[in-house]
């Protein structure tokens, strides 16, 4: 969040203000602290000790300006010495530990408990206010029913995962795997009973669509339909899992929670991300196919540089880092990586603490810093790759450490106008989430800082040289044949090749000795080494000779033209006396430099020609077209290593969410990105660290847990409505039903396309760009996707935000239908499949289009009304027709040809219509 | 349309109630927009107590639309609605030699510029007046010679001369829709807010649209009428005065005739009903079946809208129609009128959009300005004319705006951004007429008097609509109170 100074000054003083207002007094009691209080005690909480008093007294001074400044009462007083008390002893300390440890203890000493006083609504710091006799009665079923929510099953996203038993429960029928008993038992809690299994159809056209974003061709139908088998769902779950066609699918689900974008930029400019980032969205393709492990994938991202450093297909990865590259701000691109790293991987909003101490969650403002001195190194080139030596048509953008010593400042409320010198920023993570971060710089291997030392390059360089010299020769020849070439053109020819060669042997000479250099006392080497000097003052001598005589030229041109502009400034008249003088002063400055310029290069000419005769050394210039530091921090890697550890608290719990959400149309915790304090509670905790418990166990495998998520009970049951169930849970919080989705942006148009076999699958490459996403027949996630170049036909369906996209919201609007009903991809997609069905009669064609558009068979009721239209539709259009074919027609040969050869006849037109219709119907975008 | 009249044998119940909730053709759509809400509102409202706006305003409003006039680039303050007088007097002269060189003294330049782009450095020798000025009406607005004619309203129009922005470049045109610093990116802009808290007066039109050539891709692009978060059901809809091609899948792809698609339509609504039977809870579906409606609606009712063939010649030369200059812009506003008239919401207005701006004067202000303010101030004037004469002002906000001014110092023949003090004006909807609210420095330099951040205006714009911009917060997405702004009631009736 960016701030000026003056405006952060108001924010502090808004917090100010309403802590005063609203609680009377403040705090150093953070919000995090309250909102642990409040989390503890949940409804037992009475809404008057809700507040800061709970702990603290007023301020003593008039207009307290920090949070220090109101002082605890005994109870907050005690709470603050016993997280001192345990802290110095290395033990836990969070605020749930500290309430249970006093809760017997009386700190106000007006001889009630704290816990009883809090539970009968007084304030257990605050000696004069305790229950009396009436209200002590009543304690004992408060104490058994605080007792039972104690011990109900907690919420605890920042602590380790630990993995909950599987639950016993009545409905075992029902419960095909673990994840049904956890839903099973919240149904039976809730009174709530599940719908039963969805229609095969409806199911089928559900796991396809989920597993592969494509619906079923009635052929997969009929085959799904007539396979008799108990595992026939099974079967077609492992097929689909084993499609490629899954990468693409989920691939596009992690390109929205990882912010995946192509590069934006004004014109020409690149502004953000870089070109070529495909080759990530590639990687995550592929990875995705073939199941590399969640916590692989994680790491590779952050730190493929450090850890695999000559992997060019695993530096794809580091995309992810690569896509916050910004070209204006480093302060913004910094931001970007802070805020989106902590909410994509681990659910919590880092940036709240870059301007304060975070209000919900225990993340002091400087470890916002600390992370972000992870990044701060970190900077983005784009390598070579063997298959195209220009990176403007391909390469491969990847991260490095560039800055080793780049500093991270603390800015003073988050300004980075005003930072504050005194505080030192080391690299560091969020203290709360536990685990261990360990730095350890990377040494890097030679070819990762000198890539033009690849083995493609050398190839490169030598292949571009000796093109030089055939070219050269080739001139010669050409000019040799041709009778009226003049003696002087071929002077010039022998020159060219000359140079040509002599350039040749110096690359060649030197890179004989580059190759050598490991042994560099050698005899070998040494011979080499003076072959490369010598070869290279060879070629120093013509080089610094043509660089002369083309400044020479330069030279005589720009002298030329201040001749010319002095004689213009004879003038008398004003107006155009002061534009010649300033055209002259101009030529005059063009003319100084070209002769600055050539006086350097005459210089560097004469040392050229004197080198070449001194004595033969082994000292030669390296080829150094790129040189990147020879070491790494490792700062990364350390944090792709605190991530993945299966103690970190949070990375298994968020990445489960995320596929539970995508599968079951919604999350577990509906705050996808925030786990913390300010987040939303889950609806099956239970569950969730369940599913987080079990990923980890499978070695992470995405695959492992779609196909248990996918053949659950839960997932296959029926979408319908039930009024019963309704009344108990309106929102479907317990899962009492499957939930209807929208198909999202891509599957609309991949599926318009796929229904009439038109769509083209082939896999990655360079994105389409945006303005030809209704003509390419490529799938949706090629299509260009970057700030300002979105394609309007999936925008409309909600497609994704490139800014941040955690979960998309599929709204309906009129937009859509639109688009749908008029746009050009929707008529030309109606024309194809109504000729492949044009031998069929009218019946037969209704129920093939709906077979194939919307999976099913039309219900008497649609076949009827379907009929009509076409009948009513086709009899208009003939009368019509008609009436026009009765009028006398001026006809002309050119009418003639630029009439289309076949317009559509009547019955074909309808029919076009009526598929049109089709992919306007609600179950075409509809996942029952 | 006839109502279906199709028998089919189905749950008498459900049927009959379906029908009536998603209504009988293409009938009424009051419903419409609540089912969009709607549709967000149960992917928000798990476990939590929170519910979208049911638009209705939160307190008794004073406006029912809006239209929001933006100029691109940076218009001169200091020559259009707040002249300054001592640029005449100290022209020539470094603002180091003034009494007024404070302005620049110790930093205080750009205080409150976040993340300054350096080449827009302070300019320091004093640049005089490139136009003349005059007092106006009975409130003796002044005002520079290149508006005379929304000089003429100087009575129904209330100037604020004391906004800041936070930025010195281009970029900070978003932030005069968002209210956030441009590196920050999307967030949603004052029109989906009110299209968000308020919803449609219409059935035929989207209620926030957008006209004229929109901020360029540097400085905001689409984001500059984008809902962000809100949703892109909030975002404002773009359309051009072309009656055969105003908006985006308007007109169908291929040559169909209005009968033909007509039968279409209402097949698909048959269809869509029938589907309602099996799903009579289904939210998104009745709102599908609206939004068909809706969109057949706007393919006639769109083009009807933006087609100006049916006002009248006096009305046409009003907005300056009749002459070449003024043609363009003329027609957005007259268009404007025609929305207004119609219910839709808010109406954007962009003058000289793509790249940083068309007012972005850094060389030949006089050239540049003289060309600009003389396509934009008759059509404007007009505007506010048209609107008074027909009663529509009274319920019309009409607010004037660009996104930073220029500097009191040249740069060569031109003046450079000016972030830190300019103006804007408002009219109708219930703000006074004839009033002056805050101040610049004498040099035009700083707002000194009552200084108001963009957000500011949001808060007035959205307070005479009746709605309170914390009621509409989204859960997870705190807004700071400089986000919200404050309303700026001294110029409020």
């Amino acid at each position: 969040m960016r701030m000026s100074g003056s405006i952060s000054k108001l924010f502090l003083l808004a917090i100010l203000i309403i802590c005063c207002a609203v609680f009377c007094s403040s705090v150093k009691a953070t919000p995090a602290n309250k909102r642990a209080l409040v989390n503890y005690f949940g409804p037992f909480l009475d809404a008057r000790l809700n507040a800061c008093t709970t702990c603290h007294l007023p301020s003593t001074l008039k207009a307290p300006e920090s949070l220090d400044e109101f002082p605890h009462n005994p109870f907050g007083d005690r709470l603050r010495r016993l997280g001192e008390e345990l802290d110095s002893a290395g033990k836990k300390k969070d605020i749930p530990t500290r309430l249970a440890i006093i809760s017997k203890e009386d700190s106000d000493g007006d001889g009630v408990e704290n816990l009883v006083e809090l539970l009968l609504h007084h304030a257990p710091g605050d000696a004069k206010d305790k229950p009396d006799e009436k209200e002590l009665s009543g304690l004992s079923k408060q104490q058994t029913d605080f007792k039972k929510f104690l011990s109900a099953y907690k919420w605890k996203p920042f602590e380790p995962v630990t993995r909950p038993e599987v639950p016993k429960v009545k409905n075992t029928k029902w419960a095909r795997n673990p994840i049904d008993t956890f839903i099973a038992e919240q149904h039976e809690i809730q009174k709530l009973k599940p719908r039963p299994e969805a229609p095969k159809e409806i199911l089928l056209r559900r796991v396809y669509l989920d597993l592969i974003g494509l619906i079923p061709t009635p052929n997969e139908m009929q085959a799904f339909l007539k396979d008799r088998s108990r595992n026939s769902y099974e079967k077609v779950v492992e097929r689909l899992l084993a499609d490629p066609r899954y990468g693409e699918r989920w691939g596009r689900h992690w390109m929205d929670v990882w912010r995946y974008s192509d590069w934006a930029g004004y014109k020409e400019e690149v502004r953000d991300s870089k070109p070529h980032i495909w080759h990530w969205r590639d990687w995550i393709v592929e990875s995705l196919n073939s199941d590399k492990s969640y916590d692989r994938m994680v790491r590779e991202m952050w730190a493929a540089d450090e850890l695999a450093p000559e992997d060019s297909d695993a530096l794809r990865a580091t995309g992810y880092l690569v896509r916050n590259w910004k070209l204006l701000s480093r302060e913004a691109w910094m931001e970007d990586t802070m805020n989106h790293t902590s909410r994509a991987f681990l659910g919590v909003s880092m940036h709240c603490a870059k301007c304060h101490n975070h209000m919900y969650d225990p993340i002091p403002q400087k470890e916002y810093y600390n992370m972000r001195a992870i990044f701060e190194p970190y900077g983005v080139r784009t390598d070579r790759l063997p298959s195209e030596p220009d990176i403007k048509k391909d390469g491969l953008p990847r991260v490095f450490d560039t800055n080793l010593t780049a500093k991270t400042q603390f800015f003073i409320r988050g300004d980075e106008r005003t930072p504050d010198t005194n505080i030192v920023i080391t690299p560091g993570v969020p203290k709360f989430l536990g685990g261990k971060f360990h730095v350890e710089p990377v040494q890097l291997p030679l070819l990762a800082y000198r890539p033009d030392r690849r083995e493609f390059n050398v190839q490169n360089a030598i292949a571009s040289v000796e093109k030089t010299v055939a070219e050269a020769r080739a001139a010669l020849e050409k000019l040799k044949n041709n009778k009226e070439t003049k003696p002087e053109q071929m002077v010039e020819a022998e020159g060219r090749i000359k140079f040509a060669e002599a350039k040749q042997q110096s690359v060649l000479a030197t890179i004989r000795a580059e190759k050598l250099e490991e042994k560099r006392d050698s005899a070998e080497w040494k011979a080499a080494a003076r072959e490369a000097c010598s070869a290279q003052r060879n070629f120093a001598v013509l080089e610094t000779k043509e660089k002369l005589e083309t400044l020479r030229k330069e030279q005589a041109d720009a002298q030329a033209k201040v001749d010319e502009a002095a004689k213009k400034t004879n003038t008398t008249v004003a107006a155009e006396l002061a534009a010649n003088t300033d055209l002259l002063d101009r030529a005059m400055k063009v003319l100084k430099s070209a002769e600055t310029n050539f006086n350097k290069a005459e210089k560097a000419f004469a040392e050229a020609e004197k080198d070449l005769n001194e004595p033969v050394t082994t000292s030669y210039k390296s080829r150094q077209i790129e040189k990147y530091p020879t070491t790494s921090t490792g700062r990364r890697r350390a944090f792709a290593n605190w991530v993945t550890e299966k103690n970190n608290p949070l990375t298994a719990r968020v990445a489960m969410n995320h596929v539970w959400l995508r599968h079951f149309g919604q999350a577990i915790v509906p705050s996808v990105d925030e786990f913390g304090g300010n987040g939303r509670p889950p609806s099956n905790p239970k569950l969730l660290d369940w599913l987080a418990a079990e990923f980890m166990a499978q070695n992470w495998s995405m695959k492992k847990m779609h196909r248990l998520l996918v053949t659950s009970s839960a997932y296959r049951m029926s979408s319908s409505w039930d009024a019963a169930n309704a009344r108990l849970d309106q929102d479907n919080v317990y899962l009492w039903r499957m939930n209807p989705q929208r198909m999202e942006a891509e599957s609309v148009r991949d599926n318009l396309l796929y229904v009439t076999g038109q769509l083209d699958e082939k896999m990655g490459g360079p994105e389409i760009p945006s303005a030809k996403a209704l003509a390419s027949k490529r799938r949706s996630l090629y299509i260009q996707n970057a700030a300002e170049k979105e394609s309007e036909f999936m925008q409309i369906f909600n497609g994704p935000s490139v800014t941040e996209c955690y979960e998309r919201k599929p709204s309906v609007m009129p937009q859509q239908a639109l688009a749908l009903a008029n746009s050009e991809l929707s008529f030309a997609q109606a024309k194809v499949l109504a000729a492949d069905f044009e031998k069929e009669k009218s019946d037969s064609f209704i129920q093939k289009s709906f077979e194939r558009i919307l999976n099913r068979k039309p219900k008497a009721s649609e076949l009827k009304l379907c009929q009509e239209f076409l009948q009513k539709q086709t009899e208009r259009m003939e009368q019509e027709k008609k009436s026009v074919d009765e009028k006398p027609v001026v006809a002309n040969a050119k009418s003639n040809a630029a009439k289309p050869p076949s317009a559509p006849s009547p019955q074909e037109r309808a029919r076009q219509n009526l598929i049109l219709i089709l992919f306007n119907h609600t179950d075409f975008v509809t996942i029952r | 349309m006839k109502p279906d009249s199709n028998p089919h044998k189905c749950p008498g119940i459900s049927r009959r109630s379906f029908l009536a909730d998603t209504g009988m053709g293409f009938t009424g759509l009051a419903l419409g927009a609540m089912f969009f809400k709607e549709g967000i509102l149960k992917a928000d409202s798990i476990g939590q107590t929170w519910r979208a706006p049911d638009g209705k305003a939160h307190f008794q409003p004073k406006a029912k639309s809006v239209i929001w006039i933006f100029m691109c680039g940076g218009v001169s303050h200091v020559e259009s609605f707040d002249i300054k007088p001592e640029l005449n007097k100290y022209a020539g002269k470094s603002i180091e030699e003034t009494p007024y060189k404070d302005a620049i003294a110790g930093g205080k330049a750009d205080k409150n510029v976040v993340d300054a782009n350096a080449t827009h450095s302070t300019r320091k020798i004093i640049m005089p007046l490139q136009t003349g000025y005059k007092t106006y009406g009975q409130s003796g607005l002044v005002v520079g010679d290149w508006f005379q004619k929304i000089g003429e309203c100087a009575d129904d129009i209330a100037v604020v001369r004391s906004l800041w922005t936070l930025h010195n470049d281009h970029g900070t045109q978003l932030t005069f829709q968002t209210g956030r610093h441009p590196r920050e990116g999307a967030f949603p802009t004052i029109g989906s807010w009110v299209a968000y808290g308020l919803g449609t007066l219409n059935e035929n039109l989207p209620e926030y649209v957008v006209l004229g050539q929109p901020v360029g891709d540097c400085c905001g692009g689409s984001w500059s009428f984008g809902a962000s978060y809100l949703g892109p059901q909030y975002a404002g809809v773009h359309l051009k005065v072309n009656a055969k091609n105003p908006m985006p899948f308007i007109a169908p792809a291929e040559k169909i005739s209005q009968e033909e698609q007509m039968e279409n339509f209402s097949l698909i609504g048959r269809l869509n009903r029938l589907a309602g039977i099996d799903y009579p809870d289904d939210k998104n579906l009745q709102a599908r079946i609206k939004s068909y409606e809706l969109a057949f609606q706007m393919q006639m009712s769109v083009p009807e809208t933006v087609n100006l063939e049916k006002e009248s010649a006096e009305t046409k030369s009003l907005y300056g129609l009749d002459k070449d200059e003024t043609k363009s812009f003329g027609e957005q506003c007259l268009v404007a009128r025609r929305l207004v008239e119609r219910g839709v919401r808010f109406v954007q207005i962009f003058h000289g959009g793509g790249g940083g701006g068309a007012w972005d004067s850094h060389s030949e202000i006089k050239t540049n300005h003289t060309k600009l303010a003389a396509q934009v101030d008759q059509p404007i004037a007009g505007l506010l004319k048209d609107l008074k004469q027909r009663g529509l002002l009274e319920e019309t906000l009409v607010v004037f705006g660009t996104e930073f001014g220029r500097t009191p110092g040249a740069e060569g023949t031109g003046r450079d951004h000016h972030p830190q003090g300019f103006c804007a004006w408002l009219a109708g909807g219930g703000v006074k007429g004839g009033v002056v609210h805050g101040a610049t420095d004498e040099l035009g330099y700083h707002a000194v008097e009552n200084r108001h951040f963009i957000t500011d205006l949001h808060a007035t714009v959205l307070q005479q609509l009746g709605l309170d911009s914390h009621k509409l917060e989204v859960p997870g997405r705190k807004r700071l109170d400089l986000d919200h702004g404050q309303p700026i009631s001294e110029i409020l009736s």
